[in-house]
């Protein structure tokens, strides 16, 4: 199928050519580039968590850039429900949380990866693994997360809304991909996080701002060359692959501006979008 | 033999019986024969509605924690049923254990596929769209795969919007058929126990009028063939149904018309 006739879901539709508004930035916005903003940086001393399926931390694209980990077991027994370990060579059991890690490495090469493994059997069990997961990040100093999955379990609704704000108040991005599937996904909703979906270019530094939120940002998404565990390579689409690109180019601006709060990393983000046009005046 | 007992357990016997005929004739009556037949329909289905070479549906077996092939179409074809994977292996298990669809391709670099597996089934996929069969409580209850795109290298967004959509309704034809399959089973185990382990009462009447239900010459079997006749006849298009509807108020009437005088003796 050729690239016109690509249609997107409904999550991603706003990013499609011509749905993609045109913004003004105006003012001291109209400042800032995406050169100022993360011109030669390398996301060098960042702290990056994937939560996902685990990262295989000698996968040759890796290049060494994972720096730990921890494996969040469900427990019906355990305080809380979950357990969690330590995992300093992680591994992946899927694939998945690899291809996530391979491209915020590409993207902030000296950036320490953190794998987060949360992958459950059933899914309140799941959401629990999942939110113990976002909860170490929060408490182990994590600066970027990288949250590809997502939950749909209303229930869960209160739990995340209340970590993802801990999250904000510690100065934390939390980049979240929303569901491939149109339907409510948490914590891609809240407006403490970022939230991604797929457009369909080929350029990694080119991602779009949507207006009308929920979803904030459109990053490349399909067709996406990926590490894949076991030392493997595959091309992937979807959402979630989408997210770990606005993941590393977050991490470029951190590194670069360590002063950044939480929401001028969103603003410097949405003036460097490819939609937005800067007024010199 | 206690008469007024007799009585009850008659009671109790004609209502089971009631009970569990109806169960299965309402079953058969809106849903195709077997639940095999009904997995074979969505795969169908959904090669045809994906442009894909071959389509296969996976289903959790919760006692053993691992996903069966249920059914297969296609290259891959029938060789593949009954196989089982563990939860946490493949793209299928990514897929089950996160409820999130993924679109690969290349798959041949992915030796996790099991290549040795799909070597001797002849078949490797380019490309596979796996997507979760969720139900509307969230419960996910396997993985429907559509297996090489045949006019591109492989499946796009759009494909897994509308796969995703296509699963939720899928899950909850198959949801529905299983919860038939079962339900007979369930209530039968269910009563059983009950006359087992009510040691605080004599449940000996539990027992026999449940093992009189069951019996089968005492079963009506009416109903059932009267449900699969239904079916057939609705498969055959929309003249044969209305006509049947029509012959059947017409039987209605004339019974009603034979029968009324009687209740008001």
């Amino acid at each position: 199928m050729s690239d016109e006739e690509t249609l997107r879901p409904a999550w991603s539709q706003h990013f499609a050519p011509d749905a993609i508004q045109e913004l003004l930035a105006h003012g001291p916005f109209a400042r800032i580039t995406p050169e100022w903003a993360w011109g030669g940086s390398t996301g060098k001393g960042m702290r990056v968590a994937v939560v996902d399926s685990g990262v295989e931390y000698d996968h040759p694209a890796l290049e060494g850039c994972v720096s730990g980990g921890v494996v969040v077991e469900y427990d019906s027994k355990a305080r809380d429900n979950y357990r969690i370990k330590a995992d300093d060579k992680p591994l992946d059991v899927s694939g998945h949380g690899t291809a996530c890690a391979g491209i915020i490495h590409s993207i902030a090469p000296e950036a320490e990866i953190y794998s987060v493994r949360v992958l459950g059997r059933n899914m309140g069990g799941r959401a629990i693994q999942f939110a113990a997961g976002l909860d170490w990040t929060i408490e182990n100093d994590m600066q970027v997360v990288n949250l590809s999955l997502s939950t749909s379990l209303e229930e869960f609704f209160g739990l995340f809304h209340d970590l993802t704000d801990q999250a904000y108040f510690k100065n934390m991005n939390l980049i979240s991909a929303v569901n491939n599937i149109p339907e409510p996904s948490y914590p891609s909703l809240y407006s403490s996080v970022i939230s991604v979906a797929a457009h369909e270019g080929h350029d990694p530094f080119t991602y779009y701002y949507n207006p009308n939120p929920p979803v904030e940002f459109g990053a490349l998404g399909i067709d996406v060359d990926v590490a894949w565990n076991k030392g493997q390579y595959l091309v992937c689409t979807g959402n979630s692959f989408a997210a770990p690109h606005i993941t590393g180019i977050t991490a470029l601006i951190r590194a670069k501006h360590p002063e950044l709060t939480p929401f001028q990393i969103k603003t410097v983000l949405l003036a460097c979008a490819a939609n937005t046009k800067r007024q010199s005046k | 033999m206690n008469p007024e007992k007799d009585i009850n357990e008659e009671k109790l016997s004609e209502q089971l019986q009631r009970l569990l005929t109806s169960i299965e004739a309402s079953g058969r009556a809106v849903l195709p024969k077997s639940n095999d037949v009904l997995l074979k329909s969505i795969v169908d289905a959904a090669a045809r509605i994906f442009g894909a070479a071959a389509a296969s549906i996976l289903l959790v077996n919760e006692e053993e924690e691992v996903l069966e092939f249920k059914v297969s179409t296609g290259e891959a074809d029938h060789d593949l049923v009954g196989t089982k994977f563990p939860y946490d292996r493949g793209i299928a298990g990514y897929v089950f254990m996160t409820g999130q669809p993924i679109a690969t391709s290349n798959v041949r670099e992915d030796k996790r596929f099991n290549q040795d597996f799909a070597k001797s089934t002849g078949y490797v996929p380019d490309s596979i769209l796996a997507t979760p069969l969720i139900l509307t409580d969230d419960r996910i209850i396997g993985v429907m795969e559509v297996l090489d795109k045949i006019d591109a290298t492989s499946f796009n967004m759009h494909d897994m919007e509308l796969m995703g959509m296509f699963a939720q309704q899928a899950a909850m034809a198959i949801d529905m058929s299983q919860q038939i399959d079962s339900i007979e089973q369930a209530l039968i185990r269910g009563l059983k126990r009950l006359a087992k382990e009510d040691k605080t009462q004599d449940s000996s009447d539990l027992k026999s009028a449940l093992d009189h239900a069951l019996s089968g010459e005492n079963r009506t079997t009416d109903l059932l063939e009267l449900a699969d006749l239904f079916n057939d006849i609705s498969g055959l298009g929309e003249a044969e149904r209305k006509a049947c509807i029509q012959v059947l108020n017409t039987f209605a009437e004339y019974r009603k018309s034979i029968s009324a005088p009687r209740r008001f003796r």
